[in-house]
C-alpha cells in the first residue's frame, strides 16, 4: 500500500472482483451456447424473418456455423461493447469526478505528487483494470471450450481480446479525459453515455439505415470488426485509431487537469 | 526580515468568481518558527486562500510563495514535501484503515521511522483497525491530524483543524501545537475557535469579506476580544467604569448584568471582590463575531 497504483486497485478492488467475474461468466455462458446456436436449423429461419434492421442485432447467419466467428460476432461484436460501455463509464467516472466530488482528489493533491503523476497513475490503473477484464473473458472462454469439448486458436482468442483491450482503453480513457480535464460530473456521466451508447446503435443499426452509413466512422466500435477480426484480419488503421484517440485524449486531460481548480 | 528566515509569502492574492471576489488582495507573510492564526467568519476567504496556498485553486492575480518556491496548480507538489495539512472536513481514502492510511503518507513521504507516528498516536488514540468511511468525525479528524504531523514537516497548514474533536483531543491538540513550536516549526492555521488561537499563537492574521482587515500579535486579539461577564447579585451593580453593557435586567433572585470587559483582569478581580450580595458570576470569552466586529469598527475607525 506503499504507492497510488496499488492503493487505488485497492480501493477498487470489489469492483475489480465483481467485474472479473462477470466477464469471466459472459465468456462461458456464451461458448456454452455455441452447440446450440450451431446445431439448430430453425434459428435460420426466425433470423430470416427479422426485419433488416434487427438482423443487425443478432448478426450474421454465416458466423454461426463456426465457433471462432461465433464468438466474434455473438460475444465480442455484440455483448461486449454493451458491458465494456457500464465498464468504462463506472470505472472512469469513479476515478476521476467521482473522487473530486469525494474531496479525495484534493487529498492527494496535497501529498508531494505532481498532478500529472496523479492522472497518469490513475490512467495506468485504468489500462490494468480493462486488461483484468480482457483476460478474464478469455478465461471464461476457455473454460467454456472444456465444457463443450471444442478447441480454438488461440490467436483468435488473443487477436479478439487485444483489440477488445483497446477498445476498452480507448473508451474508458475518453470518459476519464474529460472527467479529469473538467471536474463535471454531469459532462462527463452524459458525454460517457452518448460515446457508448451512441457507438452502439449507430455500429448496430447503420447496415440498415442509410442515413446512418455517413456517420458509422464516429462509432467507436467502427474499430473493432470483431467477426473479421475473428477470421484472423486485423487492420492496423483500427489499432492506429484507437491509439491516437488514447494518446490525444490523455494529453489534453493531462494539460487540462494541470492547470484547473480542484475541488 | 530576511528572506531565508520567510517561508511563506502571499503578495496581493485575488480570487474572483465570476464577478465575486473570494479574496482581493490578500497579502502576508510568515516566518519560520511562527504560529500564525487565520481568523475570519464563515465565507470571509479563509479557505480559499488555504487553497490557493496549496494548489488546489489558482489565483486569478498576485502570487504565493513557500519555500522560495511560487506555488501553482502546475508547481505546488514541489513544495508538499515539507507541508503536514489536514482540514476539519477532509476527506480521507475510505476504503483503508487508518494503519493502511498511515502506511500510505509514509511511502508518498519516504518515512522510515515510526516514532513519531507512535508519538501522535499516543497522543491521539485513534482507531486505526476500522475501515476510515465507518469512523466517527472526530475519529477521522484524529488520523488527519496525525497523518499532517507524522512527516515531521517544516510548515503545517490546518483549515479549522480541531472542530471535531473532543473537549480533551482540542487540548491534546493545542498540546501538540505548543511541542511543535519549541521544535521550531511554522503553523499557519485557520480556527473559529478564539481561544485556541489566543492560546497557541503568536500572530493572527483576519479577514473579512475577503480581505485582510488586521494583522497583529495574539496578545493584542486578547484585548480587542475581551471578556463577557455575567453577573447576578441580590443588589443592583453598575458594571465597571471601562466595561461595556450589554443588559442589565431583574430576574427571579435578584439582578442579572452582562458586559464585556477588556481591561486588565486583575482590575476585574478588583471589581469582582467589592461586588454586594454576589450570587453568581460566569466569564467567557467575548464571542467571536463580537470579537470582529468590535476588531472591524477599530479597523475601519483607524482608517476614517
Amino acid at each position: 500500500m506503499h504507492n497510488l497504483f496499488l492503493k487505488t486497485l485497492y480501493d477498487k478492488r470489489s469492483f475489480i472482483i465483481g467485474w472479473v467475474m462477470g466477464m469471466a461468466f459472459i465468456g462461458y455462458l456464451m461458448t456454452i451456447f455455441f452447440p446450440a446456436f450451431h446445431q439448430d436449423n430453425g434459428l435460420d429461419q426466425l433470423v430470416k424473418s427479422l426485419p433488416p434492421a434487427f438482423q443487425g442485432l443478432v448478426g450474421s447467419l454465416d458466423n454461426l456455423k463456426h465457433l471462432s466467428t461465433y464468438l466474434g460476432s455473438q460475444l465480442f461484436d455484440i455483448r461486449i461493447p454493451i458491458f465494456l460501455s457500464v465498464l468504462t463509464i463506472l470505472l472512469a467516472v469513479g476515478l476521476s469526478v467521482s473522487e473530486e466530488d469525494k474531496g479525495q482528489l484534493r487529498t492527494l493533491i496535497a501529498l508531494p505528487l505532481s498532478r500529472t503523476r496523479i492522472l497518469l497513475i490513475k490512467w495506468i490503473v485504468i489500462v490494468f483494470i480493462c486488461l483484468l477484464a480482457t483476460l478474464a473473458t478469455i478465461a471464461g472462454i476457455e473454460l467454456g471450450l472444456l465444457t463443450i469439448h471444442e478447441t480454438l486458436d488461440i490467436m483468435v482468442l488473443v487477436h479478439l481480446g487485444g483489440m477488445m483491450w483497446l477498445l476498452a482503453i480507448a473508451l474508458a480513457t475518453t470518459i476519464f479525459g474529460i472527467g479529469m480535464a473538467t471536474g463535471k460530473r454531469g459532462l462527463t456521466t452524459g458525454v460517457g453515455v452518448v460515446i457508448t451508447v451512441g457507438s452502439f446503435l449507430v455500429t448496430t443499426f447503420a447496415p440498415s439505415v442509410d442515413w446512418l452509413k455517413d456517420y458509422e466512422k464516429l462509432s467507436f466500435l467502427h474499430y473493432f470488426p470483431a467477426p473479421d477480426i475473428a477470421k484472423g484480419t486485423i487492420d492496423p488503421i483500427n489499432v492506429i485509431v484507437y491509439s491516437v484517440i488514447t494518446i490525444t485524449v490523455l494529453i489534453i486531460a493531462i494539460l487540462s487537469f494541470r492547470r484547473r481548480d480542484v475541488r | 526580515m530576511s528572506s531565508n528566515t520567510q517561508v511563506v509569502n502571499v503578495a496581493h492574492l485575488t480570487k474572483h468568481y465570476k464577478s465575486f471576489a473570494a479574496i482581493d488582495d490578500v497579502s502576508f507573510s510568515i516566518n519560520k518558527g511562527e504560529v500564525v492564526g487565520f481568523v475570519g467568519l464563515n465565507g470571509a476567504g479563509k479557505s480559499t486562500t488555504i487553497n490557493i496556498m496549496l494548489g488546489f485553486l489558482h489565483g486569478t492575480n498576485g502570487s504565493v510563495t513557500i519555500f522560495d518556491q511560487m506555488v501553482t496548480p502546475q508547481t505546488a507538489h514541489k513544495t508538499h514535501q515539507k507541508i503536514g495539512f489536514a482540514s476539519g472536513d477532509m476527506t480521507l481514502f475510505s476504503n483503508l484503515t487508518g494503519k493502511q492510511y498511515f502506511k500510505f503518507i509514509a511511502g508518498r513521504f519516504g518515512v522510515h521511522d515510526n516514532s513519531r507516528l507512535k508519538q501522535l498516536s499516543d497522543l491521539f488514540m485513534p482507531d486505526v483497525d476500522k475501515k476510515i468511511g465507518d469512523l466517527s468525525r472526530g475519529n477521522k479528524q484524529k488520523i488527519a491530524l496525525i497523518a499532517a504531523f507524522m512527516t515531521s514537516p517544516e510548515l503545517v497548514i490546518l483549515d479549522e483543524p480541531s472542530s471535531g474533536l473532543d473537549p480533551l483531543m482540542q487540548q491534546n491538540f493545542i498540546d501538540l501545537i505548543r511541542e511543535e513550536t519549541t521544535k521550531g516549526t511554522t503553523i499557519f492555521m485557520s480556527s473559529h475557535y478564539l481561544t485556541e488561537v489566543i492560546d497557541v499563537c503568536s500572530r493572527v492574521v483576519l479577514i473579512r469579506e475577503g480581505k485582510i482587515v488586521k494583522d497583529i500579535p495574539a496578545s493584542e486579539l486578547v484585548t480587542d476580544g475581551g471578556k463577557k461577564v455575567r453577573l447576578v447579585s441580590k443588589n443592583i451593580v453598575a458594571p465597571p467604569r471601562t466595561a461595556e453593557l450589554i443588559e442589565k435586567k431583574e430576574i427571579e433572585d435578584g439582578y442579572e448584568l452582562l458586559f464585556v470587559y477588556k481591561a486588565k483582569p486583575t482590575q476585574l478581580q478588583q471589581w469582582l471582590s467589592g461586588v454586594v450580595g454576589l450570587i453568581d458570576v460566569s466569564i467567557t470569552d467575548h464571542d467571536l463575531k463580537a470579537a470582529f466586529d468590535d476588531l472591524y469598527e477599530l479597523e475601519t475607525g483607524e482608517h476614517a
